[in-house]
């Protein structure tokens, strides 16, 4: 356990029986666009420093392209790991406080915040002096990128259980009493300016501090935000237990223009003034946005969108998405919107449109349709009546998996829904139309079914509610039944009755002289005629 | 509840402190710390420790590291040598401190440690100018030849004595005995760091750490060994060290700060009348009590209260079926 690769220096504070990549908070898992911010960070020929624990593809892109790396993590089995996998790269291992280096370094990266580089083995420093060791570390001239996790983010308000308060192995000395630790984008700015550093950009990190996949500057939220990027900018994880659904929500923080301010996570990029004061500003090159959508990587310009690496500018497309026009009218039972927004898309799938679209990646103007993602292409052309019947199938899916109100009376499959949605564009679906449907769904592999997940406290709550309904209803109709029973059974008794006694005086009445007398005189002649019968017969 | 909790007559002095008598002394509703380490206070197999029964631990330090390992229910009150120190202000207090004790490492019932006796005393005497008094433990103390190995140099081979347990009192005096030693030498040396050199700083010994560190037969990995008792206290080794600091760092370590008050600790140690099953924290304790006065009252109302308020509190809880029916009707069961 104590043989360390030589590359690893302990600083102290090292905390030898923990592990920051199998914890209950996990890595935060930086994907495409944290990777091009970084690759625009990086400067030519300098030095890098990595603070706290960052996802493996990002570490390798730094110990690739820098002149000199070094990363500085608690965990000594993570950075024993590390070392051994970069020969090259020196691993500090310890408390941040601690580390002490000789020559401070161009660009420090602590994309997953300060948090976790505290260690069990020392107090934990406040916010602003771990930023101020931070800063300390940051050469004249230098950059830093800070990730700042946001305790007042819409993720906030969707957690049933908040991770930090769960009392995980982690939490020894639980975060959120901090009176230092920024309370939002003004106080980060402050922070950062008071250790020193020139803020450059702040960028609002979406959809969650777990997986985030976009970097939205502060001035790209000045204004409102095109549904076509809103829409994609909410996520949910499968283990958690949520609140609410997390897109419902999103879209609210960025219709109240709070996008900033509710942001999961901030990241802020600030440089250390250089000490020649006359030494010109260097030009700005920082993206204004960076937007991952489906594995392909979006810069958000001034005009509208630049597809990365090397894409041309087009503007976001405009318009509302099509799903939520669709739900709304829905909710509203406007069964003639729907039947022009259908009837439209109908006609716009005729005309050669994007086969792997949906209604939820697709924005409608009024007049137009455009999808929000890349298209994917087929390789031979697809009849626009299977194309239409998949897109209404993963609607109609959707919207019954949500709970939506909708118009349609009875309790649907999503198979009878989407042939309803079909009439109602105008095109006469069948079986076969949706088996060849699922077919292509299969192909595209754009499953229709929402990954399981677990239901949130407002879908229970809603669940309950309907059970109820559905348990009083039912509690109504056996109590009919019941009355209806008691009736029935009342009159069963009173016809028993009549029968009995009928039956009595009929037994009576052949007790009587005279039946029993006329009995007896039929006798003989009833065998007189037998008699006759069989020698006539 | 363990053994442990009475080594060293560690729970004679907190029953002392709690003024309890200390002959027969009571169960600790917990774990008590009983040495020092740089773990999380208990040996990395702790198992024995089952959740839901409060660690009593000495610095903060462990509690981080402990939670850190996935250890709940700590509660710090320093180590038991404070509250000596607290009963005991002038035990064996003299003007005239000379010479060094020291302690060698020591091995314990279940496992040995593994070094050169002989090569360690002839260091000693190479760097002690003063008489040393050597101190080992009863397991090393009965073993002449170690014992020859220090008396050959000239040195007092001393024993505190057993470490005891709840039943005998054989390790009753044993860290009274130690304190008295320890205020009659100028300074306490080890060749590792440990309780007895944290304890010598804390009455004013100076202290050193030097020698051959000695091995334990099969020495836990998680501890980090030697390397990292270095790392975390490199200014505590060395032939002579800075007195100053080495107080500061033993009033960290044997957590003076967290000193409790003795109804405090009765509370904590299920000590009281009123016996708690030893919650973690606090509050359950007070949960659990207010729970037994509950349960006693009854009766003890019935006794004393007068005629005329008693149908007032059959109505009450004759209210209470009624109440419930009225709060949970069948819904929807009208028809």
């Amino acid at each position: 356990m104590n043989e360390a690769p030589e590359n690893v220096r302990l600083i102290g504070g090292e905390m030898l029986l923990w592990s920051d990549m199998s914890a209950v908070a996990g890595v935060t898992e930086w994907q495409g666009a944290a990777l091009e911010l970084i690759r625009r960070l990086l400067p030519a020929g300098g030095r890098v420093l990595l603070v706290g624990p960052h996802p493996q593809p990002l570490v390798d892109e730094v110990v690739a392209n820098a002149a000199a790396a070094a990363v500085l993590l608690r965990s000594f089995p993570d950075a024993c790991a590390l070392g051994e996998r970069h020969p090259d790269l020196t691993v500090f291992c310890g408390r941040l406080e601690a580390l002490d280096v000789e020559e401070p370094y161009d660009l420090v990266l602590a994309l997953d915040g300060l948090l976790r580089t505290h260690s069990a083995e020392a107090p934990a420093s406040a916010w602003k002096e771990s930023l101020a060791a931070l800063a300390g570390l940051v050469a004249p001239g230098g950059r830093l990128a800070l990730g700042v996790r946001n305790d007042l983010g819409v993720d906030r308000f969707l957690e049933a259980r908040p991770a930090g308060r769960e009392g995980g192995d982690d939490q020894w000395a639980p975060h959120g009493f901090d009176p230092s630790y920024p309370s939002g984008p003004e106080a980060l700015d402050q922070g950062i300016e008071s250790a020193g550093l020139t803020l450059r950009r702040s960028y609002a990190v979406y959809p969650d501090r777990q997986a985030p996949r976009s970097l939205l500057s502060r001035e790209a939220l000045a204004h409102d935000l095109p549904d076509a990027l809103a829409f994609t900018l909410s996520a949910r994880e499968d283990e958690r237990t949520l609140v609410a659904d997390p897109l419902r929500l999103t879209r609210l923080v960025f219709r109240h223009r709070l996008g900033e301010r509710l942001a999961p996570m901030w990241l802020a990029v600030a440089t250390r003034p250089s000490q020649t004061p006359e030494a010109p500003e260097e030009p700005e090159e920082l993206p204004l946005g960076l937007v991952e959508e489906k594995a392909v990587l979006y810069e958000l310009t001034p005009a509208g969108a630049r597809r990365l690496p090397d894409g041309g500018e087009r503007p976001v497309p405009a318009g509302r998405v099509v799903e939520e026009i669709l739900v709304e009218a829905c909710a509203r039972e406007d069964v003639k919107t729907v039947r022009e927004v259908l009837t439209d898309l109908a006609a716009w799938l005729d005309e050669g449109g994007e086969v792997s679209a949906a209604t939820d990646s697709l924005v409608h103007d009024g007049e137009r349709f455009a999808a929000i993602g890349p298209p994917t292409g087929l390789p031979y052309p697809t009849d626009p009546r299977v194309a239409l019947c998949r897109i209404l199938r993963r609607f109609a899916v959707r919207l019954l998996a949500a709970g939506h109100h909708h118009p349609w009376p009875w309790p649907l499959e999503a198979d009878q829904l989407t042939l309803t949605l079909c009439a109602m564009a105008g095109r006469d679906c069948d079986q076969g139309d949706l088996d060849r449907a699922r077919k292509l769904e299969a192909e595209l592999g754009l499953p229709a079914e929402p990954a399981e997940h677990a239901p949130t406290y407002r879908d229970l709550l809603r669940a309950r509610d309907r059970l109820t309904e559905q348990l009083a209803a039912a509690v109504a109709r056996i109590s009919r039944l019941e009355t209806k029973l008691s009736y029935r059974e009342r009159e069963l008794v009173r016809a028993k009755a009549k029968l009995r006694r009928t039956q009595r005086k009929a037994t009576a009445y052949r007790r009587t002289l005279g039946y029993r007398l006329t009995r007896r005189l039929a006798r003989p002649r009833k065998v007189a005629r037998r008699v006759i019968r069989l020698l006539s017969g | 509840m363990d053994e442990s909790n009475h080594w060293y007559g560690h729970s004679r002095i907190l029953a002392r402190y709690c003024g309890l008598p200390d002959e027969a002394p009571k169960r600790i509703q917990g774990y008590l710390q009983h040495g020092w380490n740089y773990l999380h206070g208990f040996p990395p197999n702790d198992h024995w420790c089952s959740p839901g029964y409060p660690r009593f631990i000495w610095s903060d330090t462990l509690r981080r590291r402990g939670w850190s390992m996935g250890r709940r229910g700590h509660y710090l009150i320093g180590a038991p040598w404070i509250y000596l120190l607290h009963q005991e202000p002038d035990l064996g207090v003299r003007p005239d401190r000379e010479g060094t004790i020291w302690y060698p490492f020591h091995g314990w019932e279940k496992s040995s440690v593994s070094g050169d006796h002989g090569r360690l005393a002839d260091e000693i005497r190479n760097v002690e100018t003063g008489p040393v008094t050597v101190c080992l433990y009863w397991l090393e103390f009965a073993n002449p030849d170690i014992r020859q190995a220090y008396k050959s140099r000239g040195f007092r081979v001393i024993c505190h004595g057993d470490r005891g347990s709840r039943w005998d009192g054989k390790g009753r005096d044993f860290l009274r005995k130690q304190l008295v030693e320890l205020r009659r030498h100028r300074r306490v040396a080890s060749n590792r760091l440990g309780s007895a050199l944290f304890y010598g700083a804390s009455v004013g010994c100076e202290t050193a750490v030097y020698g051959d560190p000695m091995q334990f037969e099969d020495e836990r990995p998680e501890y980090g060994g030697t390397a990292r008792r270095m790392r975390l206290w490199p200014e505590m080794h060395g032939t002579s060290v800075d007195p100053e600091l080495a107080v500061e760092v033993a009033r960290q370590e044997l957590g003076f700060e967290y000193q409790a008050t003795p109804e405090e600790l009765r509370r904590m140690f299920g000590w009281k009348r009123a016996r708690a099953a030893a919650p973690p924290s606090g509050t359950t304790t007070r949960r659990h009590e207010a729970a037994t006065r509950r349960e006693r009252r009854p009766a003890m109302a019935a006794l004393q209260q007068p005629e005329a308020e008693r149908p007032g509190r059959r109505e009450r809880r004759a209210d209470r079926p009624s109440a419930s029916a009225r709060q949970n009707p069948p819904r929807g069961a009208k028809p």
